[in-house]
Formats: structure tokens, C-alpha cells, sequence
């Protein structure tokens, strides 16, 4: 019942995506999980989050962004400029981070340079810092402009019914990766970490619909199976930056640990954010993808966040935090070190660990960290 | 920290020895010579105040009434606010708070003292805070988290949506240091009615947090007074602006600097504009005969730089351009880019106008303001859109006659360094020589000055500038 994840999950040009693409289908690239993606859902355009795996060299994301800059984005313009994210007829740039909304101009930048890398389709995504009544009204003229420029570019039409069914489907995949989130938080190990957070990442690459079937059955089995016994393997929680790369939880269970939840931008952070599925659904949704400050760029609204980790925290029994950044990430790294000493004031020990993004240059050196961290809690 | 730099407030620190400073030049000439021997590492930076004459030395008494300001605000009832060079101090000064600007207050550690404020940006990093983060914030910020300052009462910043590491230091200090925030938060777009309508809902919203927190009412006389007093400095800026755009420029290399740290300092006060009422006499004298600013009279290239200045050690950048006879024609901070500024023709979309009839239209103006304060202005949104920076260095190196374009900041810019090289390679594809530097404006550890300078000579040599 994995594989299908497992498939979607390994490569950028995932069989769920090339299927849709050799059946005609459109498919649109976006950067960020402030984006909406039932605004493609509705269009009948595959959404798909763009991904920095299969990075083997840097000389294009290098050429453009200078160097003191987060090596995420980087693959990704590097990614675009070999063509390997060819199949997009479309992409949109949201304003995550510093870096991650400059891709907009270095992609563009590229594509002059590398005949074919940028879609056709390329679209600016502001996403306002905060949640006020005033930020609220300017993120659904944002929703509305994309909406706008998707339904000229692709010429289709996006009514509000294909919305709201776009929202259900969506909200049925919340559903089910929260009810893997509970099976997830047993004593004894129903779904390894590594699993459920490819799941997690399959979602954002692969049709809904077809993503919601794989999970309906991937979660009734679990809730068949018999669960594996933890065997004395600690109980982690793994938060901080960007990462779209199982292997870096499959390094931390392999290091003799259990992920029992996560709480990064490519798995479940924002699950929980159900979508109104009554109203407007412009409104419903700038509502659910602005309500909750899940992420540092959110600014002043640590508490909440602590808060949401804590509640984890407590709810999956996890007896170690592993706080990951990637470097130059200052949000994220700056926030990681506000957790730790919040989360070590109650008593449960935490490792910050600093990192590239990559094909995991750096095993090495994090698994040992990892170790030895893991053996700190024993 | 080293047990040592504890014994002393940072903010009292600089405020004695800008005290000190100055009054060097109210002695004879003999003894300020005397003087200087005594202040070995700080010698360079007094004596390029020193010998600006009567603006510099005002400058640096002006700068000694806002620390003054800052170590006193308790004791006379005053609250004071961390906020950001990007966010003009006018409304502070018209609700009766006092400002802590942490870049300008980095600026003077750098400035002043020879290791500059690598201590305080350690003891950051030592609480966690990166050490990729913006040395210009951190500088200042690690005293004031180790309580080597006044304790502050609220946080206000400016630079959501406009600068990641920025607005990052202060939610930081906010958790850290537990106080009342609040960030105004800018869309991508400058001069659209949504943009606007935001800019001025999200001000109004500020306003209601200060009351709150400081228990002052916003006195519409006293923010009416602000806002002439900040007319009236414009005016005396455009005027030296225009004349700057004479060849010979008739300003003295660090006029830009004296003007914009002045408007970080003081904007809407009158300290200000008796500061500038001064350099517009030296300027006037200068441009009615033929005179360069430059000290040795010889203006041989016009540099323009299209991001920030170099802080480090003794101001040592000024100095390496006078003695190379280089105007600095500018930078992103010097702008204010005010409707009647001769330099907006051409630009009026971008331009921000001051209308005191009501509460209201000042609200207005003032939210304006402070959403064209240098880098909220022009890097909030694709830097090759209209009015952002690809538009804004191109209409201002033309404006100013500019020979080449350097881009100086700090490694913790990431919003910048994600796409200087591409805003670098358009500027020499209109013809212009640029020069990116790799150090840091606060921080001489990531590149020594002498080897930034090295650089600077190679530039300057290879392109045929010198």
C-alpha cells in the first residue's frame, strides 16, 4: 500500500505525474504551502510542489543567486535550467522566504538563458506576513488574481463549484493524513516515520483523487496491521526547515529512532488547517491558508507555533526534538534555537542540527550527531 | 561576551564618547591634536567629522542629543521603541517615544571602536540567533539582548515582505526580550490602490499598538508639526540633492551619509534641519564656485552606490574615496523620494506627497513615508519591476552622472544577494561599470578592509575608471 507514495515520492518525474502529463493533463509548479493548490485542483491542472531532489550539481543555481543563499531554491533553478522540470506548463512563485521569491526573477533570468526551462505559465504569489482583517482582504485579491491569470492563460473556467469541490477533496486528504497522524502517535509503531512522511510529500506531487484512494487504503490497513513493538527506539519529533528529502528521515531511524511526527513544510504542517467548505470559497480558502502562522516567516507568532509543537509533542509521547535548518535559513535556524530552550525548560532534550540541502552530502556527519544524540536520551 | 564588556552600557558607551567627540573641536587646535593622540582607534572617525567644519560637528552633537535621549527616556517618563533605520522615527517623535534604531546604533559601534561590535554579534549567536543573520541588526542587538541598554519597552519593525533577516531580528528580540510587537508588512507591489489602501490600513493598526502600549493619543497638532518639520527638511535635501548633480558634485564625499543617518536619526525634528541648513550653506558655497567636494578639489569619477555604504573601522570607505577622488553620488539610503524631489520626474507613480489637513490625509502621508523608505521602497518585489531597484539605480545613476555602480551590503542580506548578480549584469548591459563587494558593512572579520579596498583598486583599475 506504500509504493504508490513511495513512487511519487522518489523522483521529480514521478509515474502519477507522467501519466497525467501522457494523458494530456496540465501540470503547474508552485513553491510554497501558503499557495492554494485547489485553485489547479479546480482547473483540472495538476498541482505539484517543486522539489530539489536528484540535485547532483550547482553551476545554474549558482550562476544566478549569489552566495549566501539557502541551497533549496538553488536546486530548484538548477533543476529548471537542466530541464528537468519540462513537463510544467506552468509555475508559481510565492513569497515564502527572501530566496525562495527571488527564484521568480533568477528562473526568469534562466530561462533566457536555457531555451525551455521556464513554463509558460509564471505567476508572482504574495502571501501576506500576517493574519489581520486588512492582511486578510489582500491575500484574496491575491487568490483572486491567480485565479484570474490561470483561467486566461489556461482557458478554463474556475467556478466557485469547482472550487468547493476542489476544497472537499483536499479536506479528504487532510482527514486521512491526520487520522495517519493518530495511528502515528501509538506506543507501539504502526507506520515508520520514513512512510508516513513520504506519504506526506507524495501528496503534494501526485492527482488528489488519486492520492486520497492510496491513503483510504493505506490507513485501513494500518489500522489492521499489527503494530510493530518500538523495541526501546526513541520517540522523535522532527521540525524546522523545508525538506522534501525522506532520506533525511529514513537517516534518523536508521540511527535506531522512531519518527513519531513532524511538523516540516512538505509534510503535515498545515493538515490540520481544514478548509471551509461553505461560502465563498475565495474567502474559505485565504481563511484556512492564512489562519495559522505555521511557519517563521509568519513573524511574532512564535507562541502559536511552540504551542502546535508542544501539543505534538505531547500527544505522540516524543522524547527528543531534532530542530533542522538548512544554512542560511535564519528563520527557521534562528526560530530552532527559541524551541530548543523552550522545549529543554520542560525536559525534552533537543538537537539542532545545521545541514545543506542536497542529496545528503553530509551523512556523515549527521548521522554520527544524530547517534550520539540518540544515545544522550538512553 | 568577554566578562569585560559587561561593565559597560553599550548605549552610555557611545554616548559619552559622541559626547566627548563631540566637543574636541571646541578646544584650540593644538589641543584637539593632542586630543586625538588619546583616542587611537576612534582618531580617524572624529577627524572625518572634525574636519566637515560646522556640519560635522553639529552632526555628531546631534547624534550625542539622541543617545542623550535614549539613556534618559525612562527617567523622564518616555517609553522606548527598538525599531529599524527602514522606518522613519517621525511618528515615534510625534506620539513622544523614543526610538532605538539598532542599524544606526550598530553603525556607531563600528564605527567607534576597533574591534567594532563583533562582541555583541557573538553574544547573538551564542543565544541562538544565526550567525548568517545581518551583522547590521546583530551588532546592536546582542548588547540589548545581554541588557547592556535601556530596557525596552515595545518593538516595532517595518520589513515583513521587504527584508527576511530584518524582520527576523526583531521577532527574535521580541521572544527573547518578551515585549509588544508589532510589524508593518508590505505586498510587492508599490503603487497599486491595493498596495496603497494596505499601506494605510496597516499603519492605522500600528498607531492603535502604540497607544496601547505607551498610553500616549496621537496629538494631531504635534504629528501636523512632524509633518512640516519633515517638509521642510525635504525641501532642504532637494535642494542639495539637485546641486549634487553638478559636475564637479559639489557635496563632500560623506554628505550622503550625514543626510540619510540624519533622517534615520531625527526625521521630523528640528535638530535635523538645522543640520542640514548647515551643509546646504557649505554645498551652495562649493557649487557658486565650481568647487568639488572632494578635499583635494578633483573630482575624477562619480560612484553611485546601488545598495548600502561600508561601516567598518575609521569610515575608512570615505576616506579611500577621497583620497581617490571619488564622489559618492548616493545609495540606496539616500533617497526619500518625496513628490517634489526633482530626481522623481519620471517617477511620480513611486512618489509619496505630505498633506497635513486632517488626521487622516497626515495617517496617510506619514504610512507613505515609511513605505518609501530605502529597501521597504525598492526591493519588496522583483527587482526588475517598475519602481523597484533594477528601475530605481538605472534613473538615479543617470540622474547623477554616475561613472559606475558598486553594490556593498552584509552575507546576511539573502533578499538582496539572491539577485544582485543578475540586477549587476543588467546595470553593465546599460553601459555602466559595477562592482559587486563581498565583505561586510559591519562586520570587518568577513573581509578586512584592506583587502575590500584591494578590490575596490582593481576595479577601478581594470575598468579604465582611474
Amino acid at each position: 500500500m506504500i509504493t504508490p507514495f513511495r513512487e511519487a515520492a522518489a523522483r521529480i518525474y514521478n509515474p502519477h505525474a507522467a501519466e497525467w502529463f501522457a494523458g494530456g493533463g496540465q501540470i503547474a509548479g508552485y513553491t510554497c504551502s501558503f499557495m492554494p493548490p485547489e485553485i489547479f485542483h479546480a482547473a483540472g491542472i495538476l498541482p505539484y510542489r517543486l522539489r530539489g531532489i536528484e540535485t547532483e550539481t550547482m553551476e545554474i543555481g549558482d550562476a544566478y543567486y549569489g552566495p549566501y543563499v539557502c541551497t533549496f531554491p538553488k536546486c530548484l533553478l538548477q533543476l529548471a535550467g537542466q530541464g528537468k522540470y519540462g513537463f510544467l506548463s506552468g509555475a508559481v512563485i510565492s513569497t515564502g522566504c527572501d530566496a525562495m521569491r527571488r527564484l521568480d526573477e533568477c528562473w526568469r533570468m534562466a530561462g533566457k538563458d536555457y531555451p525551455d526551462a521556464l513554463p509558460e505559465f509564471f505567476h508572482y504569489f504574495d502571501v501576506p506576513h500576517k493574519t489581520e482583517p486588512h492582511a486578510l482582504a489582500w491575500f484574496k485579491d491575491e487568490i483572486r488574481r491567480l485565479i484570474t491569470a490561470v483561467s486566461n492563460h489556461y482557458g478554463v473556467l474556475i467556478t466557485d463549484e469547482n472550487l468547493k469541490s476542489a476544497i472537499s477533496c483536499y479536506n479528504r486528504g487532510r482527514e486521512l493524513l491526520l487520522e495517519m497522524e493518530s495511528l502515528r502517535a501509538a506506543e507501539d509503531v504502526v507506520i515508520s516515520g520514513t512512510d508516513a512522511f513520504t506519504v506526506a510529500v507524495a501528496g503534494t506531487v501526485m492527482p488528489r483523487q488519486r492520492f486520497n484512494e492510496h491513503l483510504e487504503a493505506l490507513v485501513h490497513e494500518l489500522r489492521a496491521a499489527a503494530p510493530e513493538p518500538a523495541n526501546g527506539r526513541k520517540r522523535i519529533l522532527v521540525t524546522g526547515s523545508i525538506n522534501d528529502d525522506t532520506d533525511l528521515v529514513g537517516l534518523i531511524e536508521d540511527a535506531g529512532a522512531v519518527v513519531v511526527a513532524d511538523n516540516i513544510c512538505f509534510g503535515i504542517r498545515s493538515a490540520a488547517d481544514m478548509v471551509r467548505t461553505d461560502g465563498d470559497p475565495v474567502d474559505a480558502l485565504a481563511g484556512g491558508y492564512l489562519s495559522n502562522s505555521v511557519c517563521p516567516r509568519m513573524f511574532g507568532a512564535y507562541d502559536q507555533r511552540f504551542a502546535n509543537l508542544r501539543e505534538k509533542a505531547a500527544r505522540t509521547g516524543a522524547e527528543g526534538v531534532i530542530l533542522q535548518n538548512i544554512r542560511f535559513c535564519d528563520m527557521h535556524g534562528s526560530e530552532n534555537s527559541l524551541i530548543e530552550k523552550d522545549f529543554e525548560a520542560m525536559g525534552i532534550p533537543c538537537l539542532k542540527l545545521e545541514r545543506e540541502y542536497g542529496p545528503l552530502t553530509e551523512t556523515g556527519r549527521m548521522k554520527m550527531r544524530i547517534e550520539a544524540f540518540l544515545e544522550q536520551l538512553s | 561576551m568577554r566578562p569585560e564588556i559587561y561593565q559597560y552600557n553599550y548605549d552610555w558607551m557611545l554616548w559619552r564618547a559622541i559626547q566627548a567627540a563631540g566637543k574636541l573641536a571646541d578646544g584650540s587646535e593644538k589641543e584637539t591634536r593632542k586630543m586625538m593622540s588619546y583616542i587611537p582607534y576612534f582618531r580617524k572617525t572624529a577627524e572625518v567629522f572634525i574636519n566637515m567644519g560646522k556640519p560635522g560637528i553639529s552632526y555628531l552633537k546631534r547624534i550625542e542629543q539622541y543617545l542623550d535621549n535614549i539613556v534618559t527616556a525612562h527617567e523622564k517618563g518616555k517609553k522606548i521603541v527598538m525599531t529599524t533605520f527602514c522606518f522613519s522615527p517621525s511618528i515615534f517623535y510625534a506620539m513622544d517615544i523614543v526610538p532605538v534604531t539598532l542599524e544606526v546604533m550598530t553603525v556607531l559601534g563600528s564605527a567607534l571602536w576597533k574591534r567594532g561590535t563583533t562582541d555583541y554579534m557573538d553574544y547573538c549567536v551564542e543565544l541562538g540567533f544565526t550567525e548568517t543573520s545581518c551583522s547590521s541588526q546583530r551588532g546592536c542587538l546582542g548588547a540589548y539582548l545581554a541588557g547592556l541598554g535601556e530596557e525596552i519597552d515595545l518593538i516595532v519593525t517595518n520589513t515583513a515582505g521587504v527584508c527576511d533577516t530584518n524582520a527576523n531580528a526583531f521577532a527574535f528580540a521580541q521572544k527573547y526580550l518578551d515585549k509588544p510587537f508589532y510589524s508593518l508588512n508590505y505586498p510587492s507591489g508599490l503603487t497599486d490602490n491595493p498596495a496603497n489602501q494596505y499601506h494605510r490600513d496597516d499603519f492605522r493598526e500600528l498607531i492603535r499598538f502604540l497607544e496601547s502600549h505607551t498610553g500616549t493619543t496621537l496629538d494631531p497638532d504635534r504629528l501636523r508639526a512632524v509633518l512640516d518639520e519633515t517638509a521642510r527638511q525635504e525641501a532642504i535635501v532637494a535642494e542639495i540633492e539637485e546641486l549634487q548633480r553638478l559636475v564637479p558634485n559639489p557635496l563632500p564625499v560623506t554628505y550622503n551619509f550625514v543626510i540619510y543617518g540624519g533622517r534615520f536619526f531625527f526625521a521630523g525634528m528640528p535638530e535635523y534641519t538645522e543640520l542640514l541648513t548647515d551643509m546646504a550653506e557649505v554645498v551652495r558655497d562649493n557649487a557658486q564656485n565650481g568647487r568639488s567636494g572632494i578635499t583635494s578639489g578633483i573630482e575624477k569619477k562619480r560612484a553611485f552606490f546601488f545598495y548600502i555604504d561600508h561601516y567598518t573601522l575609521n569610515l575608512s570607505l570615505w576616506d579611500w574615496l577621497d583620497r581617490h577622488g571619488i564622489s559618492h553620488i548616493g545609495s540606496i539610503l539616500s533617497r526619500s523620494f518625496k513628490d517634489d524631489q526633482p530626481y522623481m520626474k519620471g517617477m511620480e507613480d513611486a512618489a509619496y506627497s505630505i498633506d497635513t489637513t486632517d488626521l487622516d490625509t497626515m495617517i496617510d502621508s506619514i504610512a507613505m513615508i515609511n513605505s518609501r523608505m530605502p529597501m521597504v521602497r525598492s526591493i519588496r518585489g522583483p527587482y526588475d519591476r517598475p519602481n523597484m531597484w533594477k528601475e530605481e539605480s538605472l534613473a538615479l545613476a543617470r540622474i547623477y552622472k554616475a561613472d559606475c555602480l558598486i553594490y556593498n551590503g552584509t552575507p546576511g542580506c539573502r533578499n538582496t544577494w539572491s539577485n544582485v548578480k543578475l540586477l549587476a549584469g543588467d546595470l553593465e548591459k546599460a553601459g555602466y561599470p559595477t562592482h559587486i563587494m563581498y565583505g561586510d558593512a559591519f562586520d570587518e572579520r568577513v573581509e578586512s578592509w584592506e583587502s575590500t579596498a584591494a578590490r575596490l583598486e582593481e576595479f577601478f583599475t581594470i575598468r579604465g575608471l582611474l
